[in-house]
């Protein structure tokens, strides 16, 4: 059985580090957020990017996350939610610049890795996960690829757990149907 | 009705590795002479094995310094205890 993963790269090191940081952030040392950028700016840099599609918008919504983390320090709470706090952030931020890229109809940069992972399967994957509509979309990028808990994923799109899963479910069925013979052949 | 609505929810945690081994293994044996069910098992699994193998983006050394620019720029100056993370640093040759 699979473990129920909670935010599962990171080490007890990075708890401990993340307290002292968010501790002199709340004090008011903007330097601290360099700290927090080194144990989560690959995350949400690559929440961003799946959820965007492209490095440059990945990067800028990146800092525009933290920005906002300092912005919003007196809010910061470190007793664990800081972690579902930092993704919702980068979330909302995604979703405002998803709106501006429908508005302007921008292309995806659906380069994720170096070319010998680009295999037709694996691409088929990805263009199917960006077909989705984004209420299963958003599950399945937390759940299965940041392999989020469900608990956590659930409070970053603030919704309930049993909806977070009735979602997840369906949109892994809906992948499944897009992707159709592709599944039968491997 | 139900016990097909009951197949769907012990599959998509059939899918998801969530069942517990006994009731994993005894769905498997469900399935064995019911191939629907385990034509629905099978593809389904493989779609979650296939996204959660999807590879990860890659973030760069210069993503990483990109980012401090984008908050340098913004008036934030940031002071990461190292100037690069040393998992950005060095790129082990290992495939596979």
């Amino acid at each position: 059985m699979r473990e129920s993963v909670c935010m599962s790269s990171e080490s007890p090191q990075d708890t401990l580090a993340e307290r002292r940081w968010l501790s002199a952030l709340a004090k008011g040392d903007p330097s601290a957020l360099g700290g927090l950028y080194e144990i989560y700016g690959e995350r949400i840099f690559r929440y961003t990017f799946r959820m965007l599609g492209n490095r440059s918008d990945a990067e800028d919504a990146t800092a525009e996350t933290f920005l906002r983390v300092l912005r919003r320090s007196t809010e910061l709470r470190a007793d664990g939610a800081f972690r579902t706090w930092i993704f919702r952030i980068a979330r909302n931020l995604c979703i405002d610049r998803m709106r501006q890229h429908k508005l302007l109809d921008l292309p995806a940069d659906a380069q994720y890795a170096s070319g010998e992972d680009r295999t037709a399967l694996k691409v088929a994957v990805h263009q199917a996960l960006g077909d989705l509509p984004q209420e299963y979309r958003e599950p399945l990028i937390l759940c299965d690829l940041e392999e989020i808990s469900a608990k956590e994923a659930a409070e970053v799109l603030r919704i309930s757990v049993p909806a977070l899963k009735s979602r997840l479910y369906r949109g892994r069925r809906a992948l499944r149907d897009k992707l159709g013979e592709a599944i039968d052949k491997t | 009705m139900k016990d097909l609505d009951l197949y769907g929810k012990l599959v998509d945690l059939y899918a998801g590795d969530e069942l517990p081994t006994e009731l994993r293994d005894e769905l498997e044996a469900a399935a064995y002479g019911n191939a629907e069910l385990s034509h629905e098992m099978a593809t389904l699994k493989r779609t979650v094995e296939l996204v959660r193998g999807t590879p990860r983006p890659d973030f760069t050394e210069e993503s990483f310094h990109r980012i401090l620019m984008r908050l340098y720029t913004r008036g934030v100056p940031p002071q990461p205890t190292a100037p690069t993370p040393s998992h950005l640093q060095y790129r082990l040759p290992i495939s596979g």
